[in-house]
């Protein structure tokens, strides 16, 4: 069997826009998540994490700047690509307004409490 | 809940490429719930600091230990089938008929396993070096 693609003209707009946002930040989650997990989950585990871990990770800028990438990219994907899919069941346009809202309201409290984790942590004394 | 969406409502198509759609859609899905919980234990080693070796004692469990193998698959599954979904919607759309689409979802699920064996072979045995204690 055969088939045959076709090109349709997409209306440019707010949900255009999201489309593209799953596409270019997954690129970038791609190089960040791969790499955070081999490193945290496959080659150091947690068995040898703890406080005095994080916090000789998060000593310097590097990783706490990395950290931040991941967490923005990763979870505004996720977040949105968890919107796309209630919105396949959801039918009504006062409930998909309410659905981003809730969602939109969840991402900005897990992308604030988040940073501050990163940006505040100070290793504890002793 | 049911797929309606994806294999029997709007469009009635089960081939591989439906699978290869569902599977992205349920790792994604997984991975967000493991992210959410993620950053907040996270937020512990800043917020609550005794309670971060809880939650780290949490992951030491064989039972986490599962999930977190569960968590890798997920993520080498949904990153790689996302790669090929990007290639085909932003370079290549000529590449979505049934037939390339086919052998692309074989690849994809070939790759994930080659790379996932060795790391579940290792966080395995990370498990199994820790059990009892
Ligand atoms: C590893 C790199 C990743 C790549 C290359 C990637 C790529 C993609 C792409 C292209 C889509 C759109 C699929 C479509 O429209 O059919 C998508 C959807 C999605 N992604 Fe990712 N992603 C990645 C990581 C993640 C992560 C870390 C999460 C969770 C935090 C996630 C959660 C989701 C969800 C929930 C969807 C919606 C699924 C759907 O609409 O069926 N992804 N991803
Ligand atoms: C079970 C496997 C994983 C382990 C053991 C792990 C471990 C860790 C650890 C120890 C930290 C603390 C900071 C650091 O050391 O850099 C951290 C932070 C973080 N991880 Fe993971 N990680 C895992 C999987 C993931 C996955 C799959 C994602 C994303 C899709 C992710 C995203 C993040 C983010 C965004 C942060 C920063 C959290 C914050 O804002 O406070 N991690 N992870």
């Amino acid at each position: 069997m055969t088939t045959q693609t076709k090109r349709v003209e997409v209306p440019q707009g707010w949900e255009a826009f999201a489309w593209k946002w799953m596409r270019y930040s997954g690129v970038l989650i791609f190089i960040l998540a791969w790499i955070h997990v081999l490193i945290q989950d496959i080659l150091v585990g947690v068995y040898q994490i703890d406080t005095s871990y994080v916090a000789a990770r998060w000593n310097g800028g590097f990783w706490r700047v990395y950290d931040f990438l991941l967490l923005f990219f990763a979870f505004s994907h996720g977040m949105n690509g968890t919107r796309q899919v209630l919105a396949d069941y959801i039918h009504s346009e006062g409930g998909r307004r309410a659905l981003n809202w809730i969602l939109l309201i969840l991402w900005a409290i897990v992308v604030v409490v988040g940073t501050i984790t990163i940006f505040a942590f100070t290793p504890p004394a002793g | 809940m049911s797929f309606k969406t994806a294999s029997e409502g709007y469009v009635r198509y089960q081939g591989l490429g439906n699978w290869a759609f569902v599977l992205h859609r349920l790792t994604g899905l997984g991975v967000i719930l493991f992210l959410i919980i993620h950053v907040l234990d996270t937020a512990a080693v800043y917020f609550i600091p005794s309670l971060y070796v809880d939650a780290v004692a949490l992951y030491r469990s064989p039972v986490f230990g599962l999930g977190e193998i569960l968590l890798v698959l997920s993520i080498i599954y949904h990153g790689l089938n996302g790669l090929r979904v990007i290639y085909f919607d932003m370079i290549n759309p000529d590449m979505w008929t049934i037939e390339i689409n086919r052998k692309s979802v074989i690849w994809t699920w070939v790759i994930t396993l080659v790379l996932w064996l060795p790391a579940a072979v290792v966080m395995g045995s990370h498990i199994l070096e820790h059990l009892g204690g």
